[in-house]
């Protein structure tokens, strides 16, 4: 009797086996597809007119006059940008996880913030602060006898790159964070007892330990950058520094538009994205340091001594410009009846939120389908990635890491470009579904890796322990599963959510008329009505940090670092 | 001979937590020197102090008459200017270094001339007996080669103090073993000074030239490992170090150094003569004696001198010696014996106890 209970379990077992393993090919053909296909089509538009093939396309954009300047002018920004977040963001991560800098806990939350605001919010703010004759700072500097010359030129390449390093330092941070924590502190201690000071401990031993996960940061760091339109967009276009990205946008949607030297230019940013990634790779090498931790000792963290205070005072100084400066920036300029370059009582009103909350039907819908959108999109990615990490096998997890890899290889401008030709075609080009679409697929690696790690974590013998006992496959699911993916989950979309809300460059591609998101119409409103902008924006920060607090409550701060 | 290293009425507390509480001791040169207790004890506390990792609360720490810590005088040089070597637990090598840099990396640091860098290294890796493996990669190597590694890269600088934290215990039995034997050649064979931290007491009396014993922050006896285990000046010695029996009595008669303790029972009593501990003021006493301080006679023999009566419960035979269990009617009493008696389970014995060895506190 025994016995035979016994086999058909096992044989179940063995049958649902078969159907994980099936659902999971499946789901990853279909995401192989969507990444392929939209690539391919890119491809064919940049080297086929009317289906001829054709370097036209090519020869087109080495005539134009600035493509030597775009090209260096997108060199310069994202190695600038790179360098920047690495030098913020590892410090930063250094100053929180090993030293006693005090307010550690404040700090941390404040460090994440800019990168969910985006960059694009973040240049705006900047911008209302130091435009010429009309920013705050700029206006009141100049008013109190500061030369004119001295200021910073907002629109320059300098200021994009340090406000570009800024917002996205936090990525950085994470990275580093997670790291340092990782790491054996006793292999410090070492160093220091056979005679390294600060310095070289933290030269040859933290940083160089710590080398390959801040390498793999940085050079995300920097294919970002290649990609993005939020900060060239926002400052660069009106100071006439274009990058690859702007002009590829310009050449899809300024008249004559020429898709095939856009899709053109767009093969050129995915080549500098590529050399950037085979030129860490040769850094890295096949190193990967497990560093093994040792049981015993809790990390001790390095006493700063009288530094604490200066360092401490370098942590708010950036998170004043991170954060703070833009926030107040934003509500103040919201609350102005137009924007004078000063706040002045005179014309205080709440009007702004009431225009683009109820009046403005633009700005309303967009509200509306950006959760629409958002909501969807990290619905079906945690489902995705539930199906996806079910399967641990070589070949499945060799064929995951590929998959992952494959969307943050490509910068988010192009991205955007090659889901436009993918649907051109097609009915659901005029839907939001093809900003679902977009969303999924760039970030489908977060909620992957997030529940992955979680799911990792998770013995196979509580499963199976469960069907043993004589739960089905389905039972074992809902009553095992589920509840210790739980935690995976929640972060995971919440995660999501918050990433596809403020992304910015794949979407300026996609959106029609009835379809535009939050950030399509900040663009929009960017060059006509500054305090209306402003006050969108601010609601959208809004949003962003209320959904931050939830995501710190259900989270601890290991599932953040996983993520990345 | 002067004391090298010297600690005095150190103590660290971490929030509640007393870790060390004003402890003083002193090492001689070119000795090794355990100290021995179970985790929490402030062992390693104490030893991060020494090295500077940890900065005491009170205390003074000085090598050779120097002071390298002292709260009064705010003195406290910084680790890396100690000139010590050490050794932890999690071997802690480097992993993006090569087995070499790994070694080199203390001679590195103090600017050792380079030209005879290479060959300082190589013999040190030809004392720990890793020979020609300098290029490897350190992270490829075994646990018991990385440690090895660690302990050539702790030595090659010829520190003024060796530090050991732990260093064998997340190796197996059998390596751990060899790796005893070659770090008391090599401690003894360059004539290095060294702290060595442990829980483990049979490492601790292989290897130390003198111990000391920690509990709760504070040293319970310090002394070397023969007189640790022979004559323990406090229970939690006698219990910490080796196997123990442990009978409840009550004093009866006190001499100057040996007593007649009273074993108590419901149906009856038993008189033991047995040492006397120094610090026992109170009635209440405790018969402390391990199971070699005793020996067996088989059958029932009734008022013998300092002898209980008791059953076999179980009995191993070991090869060197025989283990058993008997069973009294004060306690259980483990015994260990190296006559060739055969005894099967259900004997009916008496044990005698050795009444110059047994202790009573």
């Amino acid at each position: 009797m025994t016995l035979s209970t016994q086999n058909t379990n096992i044989n179940s077992i063995v049958r649902n086996i078969s159907i994980e393993r099936s659902l999971f090919w499946i789901t990853a053909a279909l995401m192989l597809v969507a990444i392929l296909y939209p690539a391919s089509m890119a491809i064919k538009a940049a080297f086929f007119e009317n289906d001829i093939f054709t370097l036209a396309g090519f020869e087109r954009i080495l005539q134009l006059d600035t493509i030597a300047s775009d090209i260096w002018n997108t060199l310069i920004f994202s190695a600038g940008s790179m360098f920047g977040a690495t030098i913020i963001g590892v410090s930063l991560a250094w100053v929180n996880a090993r030293t006693d800098v005090p307010g550690v806990k404040a700090i941390e939350v404040f460090c994440v913030i800019p990168f969910f605001m985006s960059a694009f919010v973040g240049a705006i703010a900047w911008r209302l602060l130091f435009v010429p004759n009309a920013g705050m700072i700029s206006m009141f500097l100049t008013k109190h006898g500061f030369p004119e010359f001295l200021l910073p030129d907002i629109y320059s390449l300098g200021s994009m790159i340090f406000i570009q390093s800024v917002f996205y330092s936090p990525f950085m941070y994470l990275y580093a964070v997670a790291s340092f924590r990782q790491m054996d502190p006793t292999l410090e201690e070492i160093a220091r007892i056979h005679g390294a000071g600060n310095w070289n401990t933290l030269r040859k031993i933290t940083l160089s330990v710590n080398g390959p996960a801040l390498l793999s940061g940085m050079i995300l760091v920097f294919v970002m950058s290649v990609g993005t339109l939020e900060v060239p967009m926002a400052l660069g276009s009106a100071g006439g520094n274009y990058v690859l990205s702007t002009r590829i946008w310009a050449l899809m949607n300024n008249m004559p538009q020429d898709v095939t030297a856009a899709s053109a230019l767009g093969m050129i940013a995915i080549l500098i994205a590529a050399i950037g990634i085979i030129i860490q790779r040769k850094l890295l090498g096949n190193r990967k340091f497990t560093t093994v931790t040792g049981k015993g000792y809790k990390s001790k963290k390095i006493s700063l001594g009288r530094w604490k205070w200066i360092v401490f005072a370098l942590a708010i100084t950036y998170i004043i410009f991170a954060v703070i400066m833009p926030i107040v920036t934003l509500i103040l300029v919201a609350l102005q009846k137009f924007w004078t370059g000063s706040f002045s009582m005179q014309f205080f009103t709440w009007a702004n939120f009431n225009t683009v909350l109820f009046e403005y039907d633009v700005t309303a819908r967009a509200i509306k389908n950006s959760l629409f959108a958002c909501s969807v999109a990290a619905t079906i990615s945690v489902i995705f990635a539930l199906i996806l990490s079910q399967i641990r096998s070589r070949n499945a997890e060799a064929f995951m890491g590929l998959l992952v890899l494959l969307p943050i290889v490509i910068p988010g401008a192009v991205f955007g470009m090659m889901v436009l030709f993918a649907f051109v075609k097609t009915p659901i080009y005029n839907t939001i579904f093809i900003i679902i679409f977009a969303y999924v697929i760039a970030y489908f690696y977060l909620a992957y890796r997030t529940i992955y790690s979680v799911r990792l974590s998770i013995h196979p013998e509580l499963e199976q322990s469960a069907r043993i006992h004589g739960a089905s496959w389905f039972q074992s699911t809902r009553r095992i599963l589920t509840p210790l993916l739980k935690p995976g989950i929640v972060s995971a979309w919440l995660m999501s959510f918050i990433l596809f809300i403020r992304e910015f460059s794949s979407v300026m591609f996609l959106y029609r008329h009835g379809t535009e998101v939050m950030p399509v119409v900040f663009f929009m409103l960017m060059e006509r009505h500054s305090a209306r902008l402003a006050a969108f924006m601010v609601i959208q920060t809004a949003i962003l940090l209320l959904i931050m607090i939830v995501y710190q409550r259900f989270t601890s701060k290991n599932a953040t670092g996983a993520a990345f | 001979m002067s004391a090298f290293l010297k600690v005095e009425n150190l103590s660290k507390r971490y929030g509640d937590h007393q870790a060390i509480d004003n402890i003083s001791f002193e090492i001689e040169e070119k000795k090794l020197f355990v100290l021995l207790g179970p985790s929490g004890c402030g062992k390693t506390t104490t030893l991060r102090c020494i090295g500077g990792l940890e900065k005491p609360d009170t205390g003074i720490i000085s090598i050779r008459d120097e002071t390298i810590s002292n709260n009064e005088e705010q003195i406290f040089v910084a680790a890396e200017k100690r000139g010590m070597g050490m050794v932890a637990q999690s071997y802690a090598i480097w992993p993006h270094m090569s087995v070499f840099e790994n070694i080199a990396f203390p001679l590195r640091m103090s600017k050792f001339d380079k030209n005879l860098l290479a060959s300082r290294v190589e013999e040190a890796l030809d004392m720990v007996q890793l020979k020609g493996l300098g290029t490897r990669n350190a992270t490829d190597l075994s646990g018991g080669q990385q440690q090895r590694v660690a302990l050539a890269r702790a030595i090659v600088g010829r520190p003024k103090l060796l530090l050991f934290d732990e260093p064998l215990s997340n190796l197996d039995a059998k390596l751990r073993e060899q790796m005893r034997y070659l770090l008391k050649e090599i401690q003894t064979e360059i004539g290095i000074t060294a702290v060595y931290v442990t829980h483990d007491q049979s490492e601790a009396m292989g290897l130390g030239d003198e111990l000391i014993v920690m509990n709760n922050g504070r040293i319970e006896q310090s002394d070397q490992a023969k007189s640790l285990y022979n004559n323990p000046k406090t229970k939690f010695v006698g219990e910490f170090i080796g196997t123990a029996n442990m009978i409840e009595g009550r004093i009866t008669q006190k001499e100057s150094n040996s007593c007649k303790i009273t074993l108590n029972n419901k149906n009856s009593e038993q008189i033991i003569k047995a040492r006397l501990s120094r610090n026992t003021d109170s009635e209440q006493g405790m018969l402390l004696f391990r199971p070699e301080w005793i020996s067996i006679q088989k059958g029932k023999k009734d008022n013998q001198e300092n002898s209980i009566d008791g059953v076999v419960r179980t009995y191993q035979y070991l090869g060197d010696r025989s283990e058993l269990i008997i069973e009294t009617e004060f306690a259980d009493i483990k015994a260990s014996v190296t006559d060739d008696e055969d005894y099967i389970v259900g004997d009916k014995v008496t044990i005698k106890i050795n009444e110059n060895k047994a202790i009573v506190f």
